[in-house]
């Protein structure tokens, strides 16, 4: 069982290798065989791997079965997404029914916004709250003196990207729904 | 830690569900009274879904790398092989 916790990103791009270089022949065997081509495999095979890496750090799950075979699950499951999408897609001239909010054009314009304009803070901020790190492990990788200064300066951040998105979405109306 | 900082962390432990139940009762109690403390309880709450974005948008640029890597470097030429021989069928 590979574990994503510990020495965070050194392992994760070791087990991120591991899981190309023994689940993705797999999963580009069943896009192929589906009618997808490479492009489609390398997407479906990137997506799955975020999900579960979240629900790996965010819900704390381990996979009862090997985690390989876990991860094919959900290349399965995401294939069968992506194809029911496209059937749709096709069906009414082309458009999306289904737009996830990671390619909503509004959010993605405040993302670009928040890396140029608070990349620091957006980076501590997700290595809190996405990665998951602990405090100590912030305030080693930031080089804060003390787990105190990195709780402060992480509220410090919390706060500044808080007013930041308030002042660049008032006028993006769909963000406020 | 300033007076607005300890507000943020109360309106985290809200909106996280985090530390006493007591005290998140207490801040809801003056969300619900407070119109600006309610905006930015609602701003912040959007901010943690951002956070989820980009995070997530980096991992995928570090999976994109890491994939690169794979597809192009000289020590992983059977697995490259491999690959292109599913595809050529």
């Amino acid at each position: 069982m590979l574990v994503l916790e510990e020495e965070k990103v050194r392992t994760r791009e070791t087990t991120i290798k591991e899981w190309y270089q023994e689940v993705f022949p797999i999963a580009a065997q069943y896009v192929k065989q589906r009618g997808g081509n490479l492009e489609d495999a390398k997407d479906i095979f990137q997506q799955s791997i975020v999900l579960y890496y979240e629900k790996i750090v965010h819900e704390g799950f381990q996979a009862e079965s090997d985690d390989k075979t876990y991860l094919m699950g959900i290349v399965k499951k995401r294939w069968l997404k992506h194809y029911e999408k496209s059937t749709r897609t096709t069906g009414l001239g082309g458009i999306d029914l289904e737009e996830e909010t990671e390619q909503n054009p509004i959010v993605q314009k405040l993302l670009n916004y928040l890396s140029r304009a608070g990349g620091k803070c957006m980076d501590l901020l997700q290595s809190f709250y996405y990665e998951k790190m602990t405090m100590n492990q912030l305030a080693n990788r930031f080089g804060y003196t003390s787990e105190r200064s990195a709780t402060v300066q992480k509220y410090k951040c919390l706060e500044k990207v808080r007013n930041e998105i308030k002042q660049k979405a008032l006028s993006y109306e769909d963000f406020l729904d | 830690m300033r007076t607005s900082l300890t507000e943020t962390k109360r309106i985290e432990e809200y909106l996280l569900e985090l530390g006493d139940v007591q005290d998140r009762l207490l801040t809801e109690a003056r969300i619900l009274s407070n119109p600006d403390l309610a905006g930015k309880a609602e701003w912040q709450s959007k901010s943690y879904e951002l956070i989820r974005l980009y995070g997530s948008n980096k991992l995928r640029k570090e999976i994109s790398m890491i994939e690169q890597k794979l597809f192009t470097d000289r020590r992983y030429h059977s697995f490259q092989h491999k690959i292109r021989a599913i595809f050529k069928r």
